[in-house]
């Protein structure tokens, strides 16, 4: 058996290089960057010049939209300075919109394609130009806006809906869903609840301890989550943030769909864009006042009164099928957790997934994943998990199809 | 104007046809030379018609260039936006008129036919090609445009042109009549474009005359059309020896 110190001196090394990483980032983050880009460069195209020849007539010479009178077409026009429409998304979305006109990305055909008129570096500079629109630097860019993992709390807040099941694939059987309601308010913050429900067979029964077939099955109510977010720190290439969650105790223990105790886990987030359309995220916290932990049913244990800690890191890449197609994004998650009361065991977990852009508009995702235990294999079960996601903000869930 | 395709030796007959007046003539040289007791099989050149409009047409709208000051200074007089153009003789513009029926078709010329916007107005009004055929889309002004193409059964578009000299070309593969073009800045601008899969049509010019290239003889139907007013058509018969006349016309009612 191993000694407690030892038990924790992986999760310590994670830590540790998390903190590298952290302090790494940080340093970059105080720097200031112009989020207007390298317009300035001599010979560089004339986005402002750019814009009003090609944009202004429509959307206005100050981003505002032009008046009803001036244009011959019913569809409502953004507003440019809204920040919290105009931070959103990336470049690379609005390039390809302005690129290959509204439906490209599901919206409107009164968008006109300008991809015959202006090139990429032109296109970019207009991007630049519309960039300038929104003077309040305190709302994270959409670069950062990166592929959720199936685990990691993302460090960009979102408005979001998603609806992740798990099974297992061995062991006591349990199928658990948990729907998540994710709320941006003003630049950096976001509060969420999570709901979670499902079907559990009862472990203690001598059929399932035996792997037998399942006699016992019930469907319960899991600890209901509640959780706030901002983001701290930002810039074009990273997010940091800080956050909390409080778990109560709504869950059915004995069926297995929750611990049934109250629980804060405040965490730290780190999202870092990559070269090549790679990505890191990291996420790092505690539990606190905790009494026992189940992520999901079927994996933990019936520990009391113990705090865990828990560290996640994310490697990930995007791939894109054709110039405007559909967003792969393949992703490997190590999730590792150990309670730093009570002798236990450290867990370490491994999570390939992929997420995959269902629509147009790409703002409806699915991830698909399987969550292999590296630890302690033979008594926590493989998982099967997926999520379907519906980045509400961006449009109702039939539209963009 | 589009639709002068494959005509082959007979354009310069057909055009002097056209100059005497309209009506269906029959091709002289054609004919001797195929002359034999009982055979048919001249080809006749269709050398001229006209699509009429009786009765009084809409009076047009006045349209209101302010928004945009390039356009406005292109123009002198205030222009009328009249869907229904009619000449003093009652000749209908914008009518594409075709061969419902035609014979087999032909390979797609490669010669580009042209939709321009000059003067913030589209030129023509109303553009014909074959079927694969590429068609220049221009801006011949130095203000933004936009062309939103909406056909029902070939692939929509809609291009940014926000300079002058800018320039696409596309073409279609399904053939399609009246498919709607126009401008979501200048909501004057309204064109349509036709796409056919043979060489058998025109567009009718200022004076509501069109002309369609050599046909051999047969019964034909003969449908005009005009983005407001709708369709009309006539079965006219073809033969050897015989110069029907054709006018197509369409009401007020």
């Amino acid at each position: 058996m191993t000694a407690p110190d030892d038990r924790l001196s992986g999760l310590r090394v994670c830590f540790a290089a998390g903190l590298v990483v952290l302090a790494s980032t940080l340093a970059s983050l105080s720097t200031p960057q112009s989020l207007a880009g390298a317009q300035a460069a001599q010979g560089a195209p004339d986005g402002m010049a750019l814009y009003e020849a090609g944009c202004a007539s429509c959307h206005g010479s100050d981003g505002r939209g032009a008046a009803a009178d001036r244009i011959a077409f019913d569809d409502p026009l953004p507003d440019l300075t809204d920040c919290s429409f105009a931070s959103r998304e990336p470049d690379a979305d609005w390039i390809i919109v302005s690129k290959a006109g509204g439906p490209v990305r599901g919206f409107s055909d009164v968008m006109p394609a300008f991809g015959e008129a202006f090139d990429d570096n032109q296109l970019q500079a207009v991007m630049d130009h519309i960039r300038t629109f929104c003077t309040d630097r305190a709302w994270p860019r959409g670069e950062l806006n990166l592929p959720r993992p199936l685990f990691t709390e993302k460090a960009y807040p979102e408005d979001e809906w998603v609806w992740t099941t798990s099974a297992n694939a061995e062991g006591p059987g349990a199928i658990v869903n948990e729907l998540l309601y994710e709320k941006r308010f003003g630049s950096r913050n976001q509060v969420e609840i999570a709901l979670p429900f499902g079907f559990a067979e009862d472990s203690s029964t001598p059929a399932s301890r035996d792997g037998g077939p399942a006699s016992d099955w019930g469907i319960g109510l899991g600890d209901i989550e509640i959780g706030y977010k901002r983001a701290l720190l930002h810039n074009l290439q990273t997010i940091f943030s800080f956050g909390t969650e409080v778990k109560l105790p709504t869950g059915d223990s004995e069926r297995g769909i929750g611990s049934a105790e109250f629980q804060i886990e405040p965490f730290l987030a780190l999202g870092q864009i990559l070269p090549g359309d790679a990505f890191i995220h990291l996420q790092a916290g505690g539990g606190l006042l905790s009494r026992g932990h189940r992520e999901f049913a079927g994996t933990a244990e019936h520990d009391e009164d113990v705090r865990e800690a828990f560290f996640h890191a994310v490697f990930g890449r995007t791939f894109t099928s054709g110039e405007f197609g559909r967003s792969w994004s393949p992703m490997v998650e190590v999730l590792g957790s150990t309670h730093l009361t009570g002798g236990a065991r450290t867990q370490w977990d491994l999570v390939p997934q992929m997420q995959v852009t269902l629509n147009t508009r790409q703002h409806v995702m699915l991830n698909v994943g399987v969550r292999f235990p590296l630890t302690d294999a033979d008594v926590r079960s493989t998982q099967f998990l997926v999520y379907f996601l519906w980045d509400w903000f961006d449009g109702g869930l039939f539209d963009g199809w | 104007m589009a639709g002068r395709w494959g005509r082959g030796p007979f354009l310069s007959c057909a055009l002097a046809t056209v100059a005497v007046g309209a009506g269906w003539t029959f091709d002289e040289r054609t004919a001797a030379e195929v002359a034999e007791p009982g055979a048919v099989t001249g080809r006749i050149v269709v050398a001229g018609g006209q699509v009429r409009f009786a009765g009084d047409p809409p009076a047009g709208a006045e349209i209101d260039m302010s928004a945009d000051a390039y356009c406005r200074d292109q123009h002198d007089e205030t222009l009328m936006d009249r869907p229904v153009r009619v000449d003093p003789d009652g000749g209908l513009a914008d009518v594409l008129v075709r061969i419902v029926n035609a014979p087999a078709a032909g390979t797609a010329p490669d010669a580009e036919a042209l939709l321009d916007q000059e003067g913030c107005l589209y030129t023509p009004r109303a553009v014909a090609v074959r079927v694969g055929q590429p068609l220049v889309i221009r801006n011949s002004d130095a203000t933004l445009h936009n062309v939103r193409v909406v056909p029902a059964s070939n692939p929509g578009f809609n291009l940014g042109q926000p300079l002058r000299g800018i320039q696409s070309t596309r073409s279609f593969e399904t053939p399609e009549v009246g498919i709607q073009v126009r401008c979501d800045i200048h909501g004057w601008m309204t064109a349509s474009i036709h796409v056919l899969e043979h060489e058998f049509f025109d567009i009718t010019g200022e004076d509501g005359t069109f002309t369609l290239p050599t046909l051999p003889p047969g019964d034909y139907d003969v449908e005009a059309w005009h983005p407001t007013l709708g369709t009309v058509s006539e079965r006219v018969s073809v033969t050897a020896g015989e110069t029907p006349s054709l006018t197509l016309e369409f009401s007020s009612g």
